[in-house]
């Protein structure tokens, strides 16, 4: 079981010297990175950098690709290698949520999408599961908007919403991580704002990663920013530092427009 | 420094913005030194043109913040590009006030003519010529990115201030000595101290630009070291 330590100031994900390959395609290179727990970590880059990849690393997720493996060093979570025998998967992924580009609510109600977790997990009693889901819709930012239509298809929200409430399914089985990958990219000014304003409130509970080609949303979101560049971390500073004065020069390449 | 911008646009908006404020400190530069020296060869028809070229001046500053302005909203700069847009703004805005100091010295030396010539007058002229390098010099840093030269200025700006006590005790005395003389003096003080604030400026203006260059603050910092290489 995944459980990060209490210790105050340990890192929530430690990735050390990895090399992560697809076949004999290496993706990563020598990734070194600390993840700081109850903060929004950034990664930016071109496509096919690494960074989703990356981020498919921490939960594993990257195991349903055939071929696809750690071949060097490794990522701790809670001091322990996520891809020793002792880790289940499965378990693994119940302790880091994920959010992807487009949403993807299950084709039931929304109060389902939300109670579909925790009832996994074997939790029956409706009084518990109806606290469960009030609290994660409130703490999605969803809860005024959808309380009075709990029972009706998730299909009927619209794109932001439907991206809140992955959020809020996500946050439902208390995980200590969330990934998210691109989760604005298919939403209008007005939503993303919404999912950006929810992140920031969210890194009070949890410890946030978040893929985005949008660079803005990485300076207005997050407190540090790491920049892949063909498989590579180039450059891991504090956000502010980044977007004002990155040390590397392809790091301010890249951020200024001026790549390729 | 960097390469082409991916935007066509973006680099011809940064262009025009370092141009603009390039051309304005040309002026600002001119502005002064024919001031001066219409206080200087007492040239009423130089002070009445200084006088009337500020508003050139005024409307280069608005320019500026508006082109300024333009380039973040339409690309939101970042890095060594936003220290650009947000130093160029602040240089415009010493320049404008340089500007001012150039017309409050004309408009003294148009009061001066009406007066007999003061053989102290002498004295203004090495004061104005250190405040002119100082500004020479803190465009310099600001158009050909040079950190060192920005960083330099403070310390010459001293010598800047000395001459200027120096100038004004002379003055002072010479105030006490004639009461008859009292207007002439009290604008040469004046003068004097628009060259003093000449040099302050031209200090920030080198300040800015070793933010643009180095992304380090040397606003009422002690430690001006900075590195050359960058």
């Amino acid at each position: 079981m995944i459980s990060p330590p209490n210790t105050p100031g340990s890192p929530a994900i430690e990735v050390k010297d990895m090399d992560f390959s697809y076949g004999k395609s290496m993706a990563l290179k020598n990734i070194g990175l600390d993840i700081q727990r109850n903060e929004v970590t950034a990664f930016i880059g071109p496509s096919g950098c690494g960074k989703s990849t990356l981020l498919r690393c921490f939960n594993r997720m990257n195991d349903f690709i055939p071929g696809a493996r750690v071949s060097r060093g490794g990522i701790w979570i809670g001091g322990i290698e996520i891809h020793s025998p002792e880790v289940d998967g499965v378990e693994l992924r119940r302790r880091i949520g994920m959010v992807f580009q487009k949403s993807n609510p299950f084709p039931r109600s929304i109060y389902e999408n939300v109670a579909y977790g925790p009832r996994i997990l074997g939790e029956n009693k409706k009084s518990v599961l109806d606290g469960i889901v009030e609290k994660a819709l409130r703490g999605a930012a969803l809860w005024d908007e959808v309380k009075d239509r709990l029972g009706e298809s998730a299909y009927g929200l619209s794109g932001g919403q439907q991206q809140r409430l992955c959020i809020a399914r996500a946050t439902a089985v208390d995980p200590a991580i969330i990934l998210m990958d691109e989760p604005c990219s298919a939403l209008d000014p007005i939503a993303t704002g919404r999912v950006e304003e929810l992140i920031v409130g969210l890194k009070q509970n949890y410890t946030i990663v978040i893929v985005t080609h949008n660079m803005q949303q990485a300076a207005r979101v997050s407190d540090r920013t790491a920049f892949f560049y063909l498989g590579e971390l180039i450059e891991f500073d504090d956000t502010s530092k980044i977007f004002t004065n990155p040390a590397k020069s392809q790091t301010e390449a890249y951020i200024s427009g001026r790549f390729g | 420094m960097q390469g082409a911008h991916i935007l066509r646009d973006f680099d011809q908006a940064i262009d025009a913005l370092r141009s603009e404020v390039i051309t304005m400190a040309a002026n600002t530069r001119h502005n002064l030194e024919r001031a001066v020296r219409a206080l200087l060869e007492r040239n009423l028809e130089l002070a009445n043109a200084v006088i009337a070229d500020d508003d050139e001046v005024d409307d280069a500053e608005r320019k500026i913040d508006q082109l300024g302005m333009d380039v973040l909203v339409r690309f939101h700069p970042v890095a060594t590009d936003l220290r650009l847009v947000v130093s160029s703004m602040k240089i415009s805005m010493n320049l404008e006030r340089i500007s001012d100091h150039a017309t409050n010295i004309a408009k003294r030396a148009k009061k001066m003519c009406q007066f007999s010539e003061l053989p102290e007058i002498i004295l203004i002229e090495p004061l104005y010529t250190l405040a002119d390098h100082l500004l020479r010099d803190a465009i310099s840093a600001y158009s050909d990115r040079n950190v060192t030269l920005g960083a330099s200025l403070h310390l010459r700006d001293k010598e800047l201030d000395r001459m200027h006590h120096v100038a004004t005790e002379t003055f002072g005395n010479r105030l006490e000595q004639s009461t008859r003389l009292s207007q002439e003096y009290i604008h040469l003080i004046l003068v004097t101290r628009s060259l003093e604030r000449v040099g302050d400026l031209a200090v920030n203006i080198g300040e800015d630009a070793v933010f643009l260059n180095s992304a380090r603050d040397l606003r009422h910092t002690s430690d001006r070291t900075v590195d050359p290489a960058i």
